[in-house]
């Protein structure tokens, strides 16, 4: 069976996050590079939910304050994400519409849901697949960056489109916070340790 | 040299010594990629990191984007895309996109040229430490190919509004991107640590 392989964790071993050093566990610092060096990351759970629950408050003014002012000929349109997707399907570009849905809300809105996820089936000693949840952890910190899309745009488009008295785009304040969500989501992906979830199934398979 | 590693996912301890040109490692338990070994690593990551650096100065030049409607005409270079955001009141969020699209993937390619030169001609300098941790630190924080994808669509959003004209800069920072992208993948973290620590032995 696949558990009988030993760990560095068995073999008193800790790996550097930054270099992938094994060293004795009982070091603090890598003796390669001089990166911090933990068994396994320091409050891995408590941090990442700490920083789950910062990106949901975020999450909110994200999405029902405008993130972009269209001024046009005097008058002012204002548009939320969700607006930005409603737009692009009247304008008939269905798929970029749905690429900004995607990766404006599902992404962000699917990684806070797999974060949580991961979370409660950590604490709670789950049974679940591990290789599975491995990989919906990998998939989570792969596509995290992908939802700065929306603020590129805004970013372009304030550039782009300033015709004087005619046409100006500016920025709205739910730019600031779903920027905020995505960095925050990414900060509590990288501090979530996915080797808990296998030394769940390690300590029930010593239990036996 | 051990020749092991722990697998950065679930912690399983994986002998990667035999591995032979152009192979990859995976964690038999979880899945989850490990090394590759190639012979020419830093002829690839040299080579792409310098062309990456040519582009990017190229997209620096020339415009980005032009947006003509009823006879009015603005054009946008690259770094007006975070130089309006801070000009429109908002710095947090211009620095962020500076530091996303720009300075982080230009610092990640100087470092990479300042330790693979060394590496490649099997020379070991003390600065290449702190210079490797910063690659490896910077490379998850660029979020070049993030922004093409925005720029195109940025395009759509607009097109049917006016006339848009891609620039010169446009093509220069596709291929910046590309470069780049080769760049990080072709630079293994672990055989990278690997050779500096044994540059770095004798």
């Amino acid at each position: 069976m696949n558990t009988a392989r030993e760990t560095a964790a068995h073999s008193n071993l800790a790996a550097c996050h930054l270099c992938c050093k094994l060293a004795s566990a009982n070091v603090h610092h890598c003796p390669r590079c001089g990166s911090a060096m933990h068994l396994r990351k320091n409050d891995s759970i408590q941090r990442t939910m700490a920083l789950l629950v910062t990106a949901c408050l975020l999450y909110i003014p994200a999405n029902l304050y405008p993130i972009m002012y269209t001024d046009q000929l005097g008058t002012t349109e204002a548009s939320t994400i969700m607006g930005g997707v409603v737009l692009l399907i009247n304008l008939g570009s269905a798929p970029i519409a749905l690429v900004i849905f995607i990766f404006s809300v599902m992404v962000p809105s699917g990684k806070l849901m797999a974060m949580f996820y991961l979370v409660w089936t950590v604490e709670r000693h789950s049974p679940l697949s591990p290789r599975q949840r491995s990989i919906m952890y990998r998939v989570t910190e792969l596509i995290g960056k992908w939802s700065m899309v929306d603020v590129f745009v805004v970013a372009i488009l304030v550039a782009l489109v300033h015709l004087g008295g005619l046409m100006v785009i500016r920025p709205g304040i739910a730019a600031l916070s779903f920027a905020g969500v995505v960095i925050v989501t990414m900060i509590a992906a990288e501090s979530f340790d996915s080797r808990l979830i296998w030394d769940n199934m390690e300590e029930k398979n010593s239990d036996n | 040299m051990s020749g092991e590693i722990a697998c950065h996912s679930c912690d399983l301890l994986v002998n990667v010594a035999s591995l032979k040109h152009g192979e990859s490692a995976y964690c038999p338990r979880c899945g989850c990629f490990l090394t590759r070994y190639r012979n020419d690593a830093y002829d690839r990551v040299l080579a792409f990191a310098s062309a990456g650096l040519v582009f990017l100065v190229l997209a620096n030049s020339y415009p980005f984007l032009s947006f003509a409607s009823n006879g009015l005409e603005s054009v946008m270079t690259l770094r007006q895309t975070p130089g309006a955001l801070w000009a429109n009141g908002m710095p947090e969020v211009a620095a962020l996109v500076a530091a996303f699209i720009i300075v982080i993937p230009a610092a990640v390619l100087l470092m990479m040229l300042a330790v693979c030169i060394p590496l490649n001609q099997g020379r070991y300098h003390p600065w290449m430490v702190p210079l490797a941790k910063g690659i490896f630190m910077g490379h998850n924080w660029s979020m070049v190919e993030v922004f093409i994808i925005g720029v195109i669509v940025s395009l759509v959003k607009i097109a049917a509004m006016a006339t848009v004209v891609i620039g010169l800069s446009f093509w220069a920072y596709a291929a910046f991107t590309i470069c780049f992208t080769v760049a990080v993948a072709s630079l293994d973290r672990y055989q990278c640590w690997e050779r500096i620590e044994a540059l770095g032995a004798r």
